[in-house]
């Protein structure tokens, strides 16, 4: 087991690894599981920050900023992902309702 | 104090997790990711990463979930309601979480780390200073291809947004 300080206190660099894959299964739950598609946006936003909890508590670990500067082009990665999913979502609604993922599926072969 | 940070943190996130997955209605969804992300910065905080904790709040407990409770204003109240068309899902589903979960642990017990790098000035980890000179040195052709897809995604965003039949 390896940590680091913060604080005056040692913390365990696996708890943040298991927080983060604890918090990434939850969004891979509720992509799978939900039908809505804002819903589905939704999880993959929170898998993308458990995937930055990652980089960043390796970051710490090895103390190394690289790691960080790789948290921020995520998020960069997040904000325009969000955006463009939500306009296409917005474009489809606007012709007509889809509440269950399953309805849009004119793209199958 | 910092460990008791850390688990009320944890405890934070991961109960806006299970909010996130069970809640029905998407707002409360959206809010529920709120409390993660405010819950992820505290962190963030705690593995020393300050800018990444401000950007944090400012660009995802800010603008991405006001971004998403517009479209959920803009959409109206949307409830989920009925079974799924694919019968099997819940369980394949289930299946598939517990095997990624079991993946996960596997490797986390022989978690094994290099050692950390030397020379590395803890005093100034993770600040404002640090984090500029990294981006605009070494990761300075990464840093302007984000601007980049950052237009990208705005130009895609405002061409789906468009009005119908305005093809000029």
């Amino acid at each position: 087991m390896s940590g680091f300080n913060a604080g005056g206190s040692q913390l365990d660099t696996s708890w943040f690894l298991l927080l983060a894959a604890v918090l990434f299964i939850l969004g891979t739950v509720g992509v799978l599981v939900r039908r809505n598609p804002l819903i589905i946006l939704i999880c993959i936003e929170l898998m993308l920050n458990a995937a930055n909890l990652t980089l960043v508590a390796f970051s710490r670990q090895l103390q190394n900023l690289d790691g960080q500067l790789f948290a921020l082009m995520s998020m960069t990665v997040a904000a325009a992902e969000a955006v463009v999913g939500l306009a296409i979502l917005v474009d489809i609604f606007r012709h007509r309702d889809a509440e269950d993922i399953d309805d849009l599926s004119e793209l199958k072969g | 104090m910092a460990i008791a940070v850390f688990f009320v943190a944890a405890a934070l996130a991961v109960a806006g997790g299970i909010g996130v997955v069970t809640f029905r209605q998407p707002i409360r969804s959206v809010l529920s990711l709120v409390v993660v992300m405010l819950a992820l910065s505290v962190e963030f905080l705690l593995l020393s990463a300050q800018f990444i904790f401000v950007a944090q709040l400012i660009v995802y407990a800010g603008a991405v979930m006001v971004l998403f409770l517009f479209v959920i204003a803009l959409l109206g109240p949307a409830r989920e309601t009925g079974r799924g068309r694919l019968r099997f899902q819940a369980a394949l589903s289930g299946l598939f979480v517990l095997a990624l979960l079991g993946l996960l642990w596997s490797m986390l017990q022989g978690i094994q780390y290099r050692q950390p790098d030397q020379g590395t000035d803890l005093s100034t980890f993770g600040t404002v200073q640090s984090i500029g000179i990294g981006l605009f040195t070494k990761f300075l052709y990464p840093f302007e291809l984000t601007s980049l897809l950052l237009l990208v995604a705005a130009i895609g965003a405002i061409y789906l947004s468009r009005k119908e039949g305005d093809d000029r």
